[in-house]
């Protein structure tokens, strides 16, 4: 099963992904792509992690390279966020751009059983920024489109609130 | 209270006057909006609990672009979103507006 959660900054998306994923049977794994570089990111890693306690996830971290993770057999995958490890394949060092990052999801889609991707609604600032971030911008839509294309579930966070764009809530 | 959201522009404010039929001068009264500007001036629980005394609370969605480049820029835009979370969860309403339109999240249509 796969799940795509949307939503802007601030929109509660996390805590609904979470919710979600807590209605599946088997273990629970949540798959951060954040890679801490400096205290904003801590703080919000640290407030995440915060947000999860008691819920039953194992955390793995992993910025890039999906293609190697391993997970428990029947594994619900909480992978956050999408956003996050375009930019890291995009601008690191692995340098694997947006087909490693499909190729990741699709590998780690056929080796759990549900795959649930957080992904960023990052596109109603315009078009005035560099090439590069128009770059980054476009690869994260059509990402976002191939998911929501074989999801099970779309579901944008608004302020804190489900707004189902496909298929039905469990 | 009924909290209306939606992106900039989208006739947020036109929409619940009309809907509620009220004069420019009830709207004053009751309604607060672009309340996004406020969130970092106090607490996010207190200002929810001021901004919920109001009948009509309006807000811009305002984390809909790119990261902006500066930490300030982040807070500020993050701390917006959380405020409308937290109206949104005491609302008995919630609608969004965009391009006129209205979309009811939570509660019954007013």
């Amino acid at each position: 099963m796969l799940n795509l959660i949307l939503g802007g900054a601030g929109s509660g998306k996390s805590a609904l992904a979470e919710a979600l994923v807590q209605k599946f049977p088997g273990p629970r794994v949540y798959l951060a792509t954040m890679t801490a570089t400096d205290t904003e990111s801590l703080e919000r890693i640290r407030r995440h992690r915060e947000m999860r306690k008691g819920k039953g996830f194992m955390t793995l971290e992993r910025g890039e390279n999906l293609a190697g993770v391993q997970v428990p057999e029947g594994a619900n995958v909480l992978l956050e966020d999408l956003a996050n490890l375009l930019a890291n394949e995009m601008f690191g060092p692995n340098n694997g751009g947006p087909d490693a990052v499909w190729r990741g999801l699709e590998g780690l889609r056929s080796r759990c059983a549900s795959l649930t991707v957080v992904s960023s609604d990052v596109f109603s600032g315009g078009r005035n920024y560099e090439e590069e971030s128009l770059r980054y911008l476009r690869n994260l839509a059509e990402l976002n489109r191939r998911l929501a294309g074989g999801a099970e579930l779309v579901v944008e966070a608004v302020c804190g609130i489900p707004n189902v764009l496909k298929g039905k809530l469990p | 209270m009924i909290f209306i959201t939606g992106p900039l522009y989208a006739g947020k404010k036109d929409y619940i006057r009309e809907a509620l039929r009220l004069s420019e001068e009830d709207f004053h009264e009751k309604a607060v909006w672009d309340v996004e500007e406020l969130a970092l001036t106090e607490s996010p629980e207190l200002l929810a609990e001021k901004l919920a005394r109001y009948e009509i609370v309006i807000a811009n969605e305002i984390g809909g672009g790119l990261v902006p480049v500066t930490p300030e820029e982040r807070e500020k835009r993050e701390a917006a979103g959380r405020l409308s979370c937290r109206l949104a969860g005491k609302a008995e309403t919630v609608i969004r507006v965009c391009c006129g339109l209205p979309q009811l999240l939570k509660g019954d249509w007013p």
